[in-house]
């Protein structure tokens, strides 16, 4: 049987997995968002002029839903101001000096034997090391875990990296396959469960066949080997993919018993519970057309995307814009000073050459956006309606399943702004809905 | 470097950042490779002047395209390429002796009234190039009927004009020996400029599915249609596979099925709808070619099947991603339910 969902796109891959893993060297500040995960943002824990250590907690919030940030260099506080967040906003952030020491905190020990078995600790380590979901959503690992339990019957490591250009994935199963499959055990044992299914499309054979030689079955795991296809690695298709259940619309994969957590936030589970160590570095994809040597990175936490370039040998030809992600879903960074975060899987610097879009499109209904959506959704009449501003039409065609993978857009041969105005169509809708529920508050008020 | 970082204007850009290589252009280009195949049997057959019908319709189509946009101050959009897909399609479904101003009248009103008057392209609800061919079988029916003998048929036919395979079937008389399938195949016959040779055409027709230009689906609901009734019902005087293969090979049936039927604009985008408005255009040109008045029926076959496009597509939605059957079949269940508790 073939692992796979209907409908998706294949682009151009542009992954490099054989340029080698370089440690980027750590930049002189780095820069520590208050916010990266999804949820209550941290408060800050450090002042201006404290000395922090590697791995120290310089932001916290005890919300359920939240994740503690960590000091990724030791070194001085120099700012605790609102920063340029790589997702647009200003967002308050902690701004340490690094001392080029590494000094490591000391906090956080690794967990005992007897430890690496409790559900419990392990989840309460989880949250203690900041793990959230490394692939993008950064939605945290500990809380995600907790609240499936009794709910979800099949674990889900997501393995696809159906990304462009990315490689982090597929370099973490290359070089680190026993640690991750440790990782990936942590995961199975917190959510109470005797197996994990680790997804992991075709194209990535050579990390399949090590993680083999590695006995996976040992830790409760079966690798399941999916078909190369855009967007596998999304949660909606890696659940179709692995169990044949659709989630439903407006839900959450946990409604049809599954939880996907990415590889790389296996590995980050492993790295807390048996090394101790806090969400701080994580493999970031430097790459577009206007580097000059574009690499793999093992990259500090903090690390301004000006500083990424210049360890990339600077520009070869002028970027127009910094892509966060890979280039289907990543949205565009607005300034050179904003820094990678957890979620940051690749910073890709393209120019005008990855560039294009039409001034004025033109829809030809061609309807290949039909066959490639994922979702079974029908983007051109979609798009229709949104150019009208007819509510109840797009909402008849469920503009709101959407969940912006970009296929659309991508396979449109008039170039069709189509993931955009789906995207704007969706935040029309919450304003609607907002709109609505003041407008019955009010009513009731006036009673 | 820092320096140089200040300078730069970073752009700001919804998602998917890339974009795949094939564009309108493309396809249109596509198209027009697909049916050069076509062309060259016709020069092979008619000699070099069903090139100029060619270049007289292209022309033209072009010609209006750019002169109604910019008589209405519209971006120019002959640099699409589709004006030159409907130039070429029109003339290729243009008996090869047409004079050269009749693309040009039939290139007016593709243009004008069916394709730009709606918008432009992909707003159009009519083939372009079938409802100028149409407009002129009604206004030049008599130039339309003219069938000049192919250079393979000159020693076998003593006259400068003949029958068409498709006439005969047409009237139930026996088709003659020279019209055998082998002969309909490469294009050895009567008929319109493109539609000759059936290999041509399906060789155009391969390129157009190998570049994923169409889909399968409306050429093989079309064509299977056309094959299963013409199987079934048979006509007297022939055996029932040779009537379904002379059927299949005969008129203008392959060019439509895969060039004009599967026309974006004018076609559904769903993908059970464009099964449903195959199986429609094989069976309206089936039944024209039975009961109607003319020998041929793709033409009126395709554009009734056009008007139905709109209903079809909206009749043949896809299940939401997440709904199962039962999932609707629950939720129309609780609804009654709901309505008699409130009753």
């Amino acid at each position: 049987m073939s692992h796979t969902f209907k409908g998706g796109v294949h682009p151009s891959y542009m992954k490099a997995p054989d340029v080698p893993m370089t440690v980027i060297a750590p930049p002189p500040q780095v820069i520590i968002p208050m916010a990266q995960h999804i949820g209550a943002p941290c408060i800050p824990t450090v002042k201006v002029g404290d000395y922090v250590t590697m791995g120290q907690v310089v932001g916290e919030n005890p919300a359920p839903v939240s994740a503690p940030v960590h000091a990724s260099v030791s070194g001085k506080v120099v700012a605790v101001e609102k920063r340029h967040h790589p997702l647009g906003d200003m967002i308050m952030s902690v701004v340490i000096e690094n001392d080029y020491q590494d000094t490591p905190c000391t906090d956080m020990k690794p967990l005992t034997a007897e430890q690496l078995r409790d559900p419990d600790a392990i989840l309460q380590r989880i949250r203690e090391a900041g793990v959230v979901g490394m692939g993008g959503a950064m939605f945290p690992t500990a809380f995600k875990i907790r609240g499936g339990i009794g709910k979800v019957d099949k674990l889900i490591i997501n393995g696809a990296e159906c990304e462009p250009y990315l490689n982090g994935d597929h370099l973490t199963m290359k070089r680190y396959p026993e640690q991750l499959l440790k990782g990936i055990e942590l995961v199975r044992i917190a959510s109470g469960l005797d197996k994990a299914y680790y997804g992991i499309e075709t194209n990535k054979m050579d990390a399949i066949r090590i993680l083999r030689s590695h006995y996976p079955e040992n830790y409760g795991i079966e690798i399941v080997e999916e078909d190369v296809k855009y967007p596998q690695g999304a949660e909606k298709m890696q659940v179709k993919a692995v169990t044949g259940r659709e989630v439903k619309p407006g839900g959450l994969p946990s409604g049809v018993g599954c939880n996907v957590v990415s590889t790389r936030t296996a590995y980050a589970v492993y790295q807390a519970c048996y090394e101790g160590k806090p969400v701080i570095e994580r493999i970031v994809t430097v790459a577009g057309s206007a580097l000059k040597a574009p690499v793999n990175g093992l990259t500090r936490v903090g690390t301004p995307f000006g500083y990424l370039a210049e360890q990339c040998g600077g520009f070869v030809k002028t970027p127009r814009k910094i892509v966060l992600g890979g280039p289907m879903m990543g949205i565009c960074a607005t300034s050179f000073d904003a820094p990678t975060i957890k979620g940051t899987a690749g910073v890709l610097f393209f120019t005008e050459e990855e560039d294009r879009d039409v001034e004025k499109p033109s829809c030809i209904r061609c309807g290949k956006c039909i066959t490639v959506c994922p979702m079974n959704l029908e983007p051109v009449f979609m798009y229709m309606y949104y150019s009208k501003g007819d509510y109840e039409n797009m909402a008849k065609y469920h503009i709101t399943d959407c969940f912006e993978c970009g296929s659309c857009s991508f396979n449109c041969p008039a170039r069709m702004p189509l993931t955009h105005a789906f995207k704007t169509a969706k935040l029309m809708f919450q304003a609607k809905a907002v709109k609505e529920k003041m407008q019955a508050e009010a009513k009731e008020a006036k009673k | 470097m820092s320096e140089n970082k200040e300078r730069i204007v970073l752009d700001v850009a919804y998602q998917p950042q890339v974009r795949a290589k094939t564009d309108t252009k493309r396809i249109m280009l596509d198209v027009i490779i697909g049916l050069l195949p076509a062309v060259v049997v016709a020069v092979i057959q008619f000699g070099w002047y069903p090139l100029v019908v060619i270049a007289s319709s292209i022309a033209s189509c072009v010609f209006f395209e750019w002169l109604y946009r910019k008589l209405m101050k519209k971006d120019c959009s002959i640099g699409d390429l589709s004006a030159v897909v409907t130039g070429l399609l029109l003339a290729l479904v243009l008996p090869p002796s047409a004079p050269w101003w009749l693309p040009v009248i039939g290139a007016a009103f593709a243009i004008v009234v069916v394709k730009q008057l709606y918008g432009g392209i992909g707003k159009n609800f009519l083939n372009p190039a079938l409802a100028g061919r149409a407009f002129l079988l009604a206004s030049y029916a008599l130039l339309m009927g003219i069938w000049t003998v192919p250079k393979s048929l000159a020693g076998s036919v003593d006259a400068v004009t003949m029958a068409t395979p498709l006439s005969y079937l047409y009237s139930g008389a026996a088709m003659p020996e020279y019209y055998s399938v082998g002969k309909l195949l490469i294009g050895s016959r009567a008929g319109c400029i493109g539609e000759i040779s059936s290999l041509a055409v399906i060789v155009g027709g391969l390129y157009l599915l190998v570049r994923k230009v169409i889909s399968w689906r409306i050429p093989v609901s079309t064509i299977g249609t056309v094959a299963v009734l013409t199987l079934i019902f048979g006509h007297e005087g022939y055996g029932n596979l040779d009537w379904m293969v002379y059927n299949l090979l005969s008129g203008g049936l392959l060019l439509g099925a895969f060039f004009m039927a599967t026309d974006y604009a004018t076609s559904p985008v769903t993908l059970n709808g464009q099964l449903l408005y195959g199986v429609g255009v094989g069976a309206l040109t089936v039944l024209i070619r039975y009961f109607g008045g003319f020998p041929e029926g793709i033409t009126y076959a395709i554009l009734i099947m056009n008007l139905c496009t709109w209903a079809i597509d909206k009749g043949f939605r896809r299940h939401q991603f997440g709904v199962s059957r039962e999932d609707i079949a629950a939720e129309k269940a609780a609804k009654k339910a709901a309505k008699e508790a409130a009753k």
